[in-house]
């Protein structure tokens, strides 16, 4: 079994190394022969990496613990749906995954590529080669998946139980994969570059690449998020640890480029711009591989841990010094078609955007490095974690949220005055309205309220624009709903764009929320007592084993009373005085307005082969607010001990999850005008070739 | 169009605006000991603090003992009377500056939190300046236009925007999205 696997990675190694050198040699030396076989080695490799991965999981299924990764990562215990998390939970596994979505994207959009690119292929062949020679080398010579055991174990050690978790199917593989699927777009322009492409032919390979690995990027994360809220068993869904930040600093690269090459798109203008940004993202892509490989660096995810850290950073080092190299060999060459007209213009604004997202992606990845010039320098460490973070990025975030609201209203080149004035009188208005609102209606935090403030008015930019749009559908016939369609099917990447925006607007009240308007109180409860915090009280009804041979286990019953809190003066008075938001109460006999509206079962596992606990926290949620209840531990008296929170709007934090989804579809949706002729040229070419 | 040589009024305004407000909201962001309870304070203190024994987690985050042990002391402390800034240098003279979620702003770590002022100024004042740059140089073949600022008004009244939005929906016949830019684009040279 573990031969089969082996022999394919070799066999892709080899293959690899063929397609870089064929590609360049094919190139050089005209022979059009050795670029299709390069071209041809390239969907070989995809084999052999699907090969290898089909064994290594067949190994998980089969329960084949001679395998010793099969048997460091699973059990017979586990639930056999967990198989697939399993062959990725640990480093070796890992590597193999992301070298299957490496190779069969780099097959994908080769085959799909439109023939215009025909002259830089040959280098993009190249560069896609030798990144697959790069994990092929790593997994064959020194992070094998299937070494084999001396002694073959009985049983497994099992999976990490903070795995075992729906989020974990997609969290992990979706994040890994928009990590390397920045390696797309970046051998396209690279290819381009080399071959003296410098035309805008690769802007929409480049755009549509970027934008997979940027949407498949951004999933992963907010589903990382879902997760760590549900069972990381502190009520946090973004802690800014290290390896969060190494997928976040790609992303928001990518943000700003998504934005930029539209417009070079439309107006030939930030070639240069572009390109240094691709280079930028696909860099920082490379450095998240090595930090999650053995990095420097502290990380609550420890699970990858390994000796491979100088490896990639060196690989990391060796695509620094490449991509830039190349971007100022080439940049003479990369001069906009056109000048810039007015600050008042998109272009400006996106400029604009862009720094500001550099800026955030500077600021953390100064926050991730601090604490290594803090050892250098003088020798004592600091931590760099999430109140710096929250602190620095903070404000800066909320000016990028600004620029989402003002860029798409301001028309290419130049604005007039009158059309500033039409447009932006709604969206102000929308601003003012809504911070005087708040403030009457008695809510704290100013800064909290501008920030709602804001993302009223970038919501109201988009309505407006959209309500202006229909109607003058409308006005022809349509229906509300077929004429706004049709707008936003008339300019796909705007609208599918405006609907993301809206997404990020969701995310951005999650944060807003939860990060100032959170309530909390814990306390340790015997079965029949009860727990008060605002206008809750949660009862203790319950419990139940869930133990087994590798874990011990428990679940509490909780019912959720809606409670008038009046009722409660005289708890709510003393619990202040002592300096507390809530409190327990031993008698929970029901009073006058309590009302029963639902029961949760939060659950507490501790496994005792990996030294760790892991939680289900019980969440009651509406689009207002969560209840969130954290079973902190099983006390030996019986009691329970709970911390309890209401967070408020974080249900649309995981709400703007679909849209997001929706929105890249429809931004990626191919436009009919752009569509046709490159499909054309493709059907003309495949047969040509095989 | 000839260069100007500081950037326009509204500019520099609406640059000193966004300022103000971020430097407002910086001093927001900061813990207001005064107006919340001991107890929001001591989980807001515990989300300060590192535990020892955990990599990369709080103690609000952790359940290890020494977590808990310590999630004790600062409520502890809070009874006592300290202030936020007493309970975290306690809690540094006693574990090191490690324990510490975010650096001090004092000394070496006062760079943690100057840096990132500068990023945003560096990175504001090189766009700003980008943008100028590619106002007044005059970059490659495209002739200039003459009446840029004319046909612009145009361009973007809300009529003609209306018009692109006909066209976009197929009201008023006309040829595909890129055609139309081209189309655009000839009528300006």
């Amino acid at each position: 079994m573990a031969d089969l696997g082996a022999m394919a990675l070799l066999l892709g190694l080899v293959v690899s190394c063929y397609a870089a050198a064929a590609s360049v040699l094919g190139e050089k030396m005209r022979i059009a022969e050795l670029i299709v076989s390069a071209r041809r080695s390239i969907y070989m490799t995809a084999l052999c990496a699907a090969v290898a991965s089909g064994t290594l999981i067949f190994a998980f299924a089969e329960n084949d613990f001679s395998i010793e990764y099969v048997a460091n990562h699973s059990n017979t215990l586990m639930d056999r749906a967990f198989v697939w998390v399993a062959f990725y939970a640990g480093n070796e596994g890992s590597l193999l995954y992301i070298l299957l979505i490496l190779t069969v994207i780099s097959s994908i959009s080769i085959w799909v590529a439109p023939t215009r690119l025909e002259r830089s292929m040959p280098w993009t062949i190249a560069i896609l080669a030798v990144i697959q020679l790069f994990y092929f080398a790593v997994l064959t010579l020194s992070a094998s998946p299937f070494e084999l055991m001396e002694n073959v174990p009985e049983d497994g050690r099992g999976i990490n139980p903070l795995l075992t978790h729906p989020g974990m199917f997609s969290h992990p593989p979706l994040l890994m994969g928009g990590l390397i699927a920045i390696t797309v777009p970046f051998a396209f322009v690279s290819g381009a570059l080399i071959a003296g492409n410098f035309g805008d032919d690769w802007v929409d390979v480049a755009r549509v690449s970027a934008i997979i690995a940027w949407g498949v990027l951004g999933i992963g994360m907010l589903l990382g998020a879902w997760w760590a809220y549900t069972i990381l068993g502190w009520g946090g869904y973004w802690a800014w640890d290290p390896i969060e930040n190494v997928a976040l600093m790609p992303w928001l690269v990518l943000t700003a480029f998504i934005h930029s090459i539209m417009v070079q798109k439309r107006r030939g203008m930030f070639r240069m711009w572009n390109v240094a940004l691709l280079n930028i993202a696909f860099v920082l892509a490379q450095l998240g591989m090595f930090i999650n490989r053995g990095g420097p660096v502290v990380s609550v995810h420890s699970f990858a841990a390994s000796t491979l850290g100088m490896i990639f950073l060196s690989f990391m080092l060796a695509s620094l010094v490449f991509a830039f190299a190349l971007f100022l060999w080439r940049m003479p060459a990369l001069k906009s078609d056109r000048n810039m007209e007015s600050f008042m213009s998109r272009e400006a604004s996106f400029l604009v955007n862009n720094f500001l997202f550099l800026s955030v992606m500077a600021i953390t990845l100064w926050g991730v490095l601090f604490p290594l010039f803090s050892d250098f320098a003088r020798d004592v460490s600091v931590t760099v974690s999430a109140p710096y973070f929250d602190r620095a990025n903070g404000p800066v975030l909320l000016g990028i949220v600004m620029m989402m609201g003002v860029g798409p209203l301001l028309p290419w080149r130049k604005a007039s005055a009158r059309s500033l004035k039409q447009w932006f009188i709604w969206p102000t208005a929308a601003l003012l309205l809504i911070i005087t609102f708040l403030v009457i209606a008695g809510i704290q935090r100013p800064v909290a309220i501008f920030a709602f403030g804001v993302v009223g008015f970038v919501a109201a930019s988009i309505l407006e624009e959209w309500w202006r749009g229909s109607y003058a559908r409308h006005r022809n016939g349509d229906n509300w709903a077929l004429a706004w369609w049709r707008l936003v099917n008339g300019n796909r990447p705007r609208h599918g764009g405006y609907i993301v925006h809206i997404s990020i607007l969701m995310i951005g009240l999650g944060i807003i929320g939860t990060n100032f308007y959170q309530q909390r109180t814990d306390g340790a409860i015997s079965l029949g007592e009860s727990l008060v915090i605002d206008n809750y009280r949660i009862q203790y009804i319950d419990r139940g084993d869930d133990s087994r041979p590798d874990r011990v286990a428990q679940w509490a019953e909780i019912s959720i009373y809606k409670i008038e809190p009046s009722d409660y003066a005289y708890e709510f008075d003393l619990a202040l005085s002592q300096g507390s938001n809530g409190f327990t109460l031993e008698d929970s006999t029901r009073r006058k307005n309590d009302k029963l509206i639902d029961t949760i079962k939060p659950w507490h596992g501790f496994y005792l082969d990996f030294n760790m606990a892991s939680v289900r926290s019980g969440i009651r949620s509406t689009f207002i607010e969560d209840l969130y209840v954290i079973p902190r531990d099983f006390l030996n008296d019986g009691r329970v001990s709970l911390a309890v929170s209401i967070n408020p709007l974080a249900w649309w934090l995981w709400a703007s999850g679909p849209l997001f989804i929706i929105g890249t579809m429809i931004a990626l949706w191919p436009q009919p005008a752009v569509e046709t002729r490159p499909a054309k040229k493709n059907t003309k070419q495949s047969p040509a070739e095989s | 169009m000839i260069a100007t040589h500081t950037f326009p009024y509204r500019v520099r305004v609406t640059v000193l605006v966004l300022f103000t407000i971020m430097s407002a909201i910086v001093t927001e962001a900061c813990v207001r000991e005064e107006d919340i309870s001991l107890e929001q304070r001591a989980y807001q203190l515990s989300g300060e603090l590192m535990c020892p024994v955990c990599d990369g987690q709080t103690i609000d985050g952790s359940n290890a003992q020494i977590a808990v042990d310590m999630r004790l002391k600062v409520t502890n402390l809070l009874q006592e009377g300290n202030t936020n800034a007493e309970i975290l240098d306690y809690f540094s003279d006693r574990y090191g500056e490690e324990i510490l979620a975010a650096p001090t702003g004092k000394g070496f770590n006062m760079l943690a939190w100057i840096f990132p002022a500068l990023i945003v100024t560096a990175a504001l004042g090189i766009a700003l300046y980008t943008i100028k740059h590619m106002k007044s140089s005059v970059l490659n073949n495209e002739p200039k236009s003459s009446s840029t600022g004319n046909i612009s008004i145009k361009h973007t009244d809300l009529s003609e925007y209306l018009d692109r939005v006909d066209k976009d929906l197929g009201i008023k016949k006309d040829s595909t999205i890129q055609a139309k830019q081209e189309k655009e684009d000839e009528e300006e040279n």
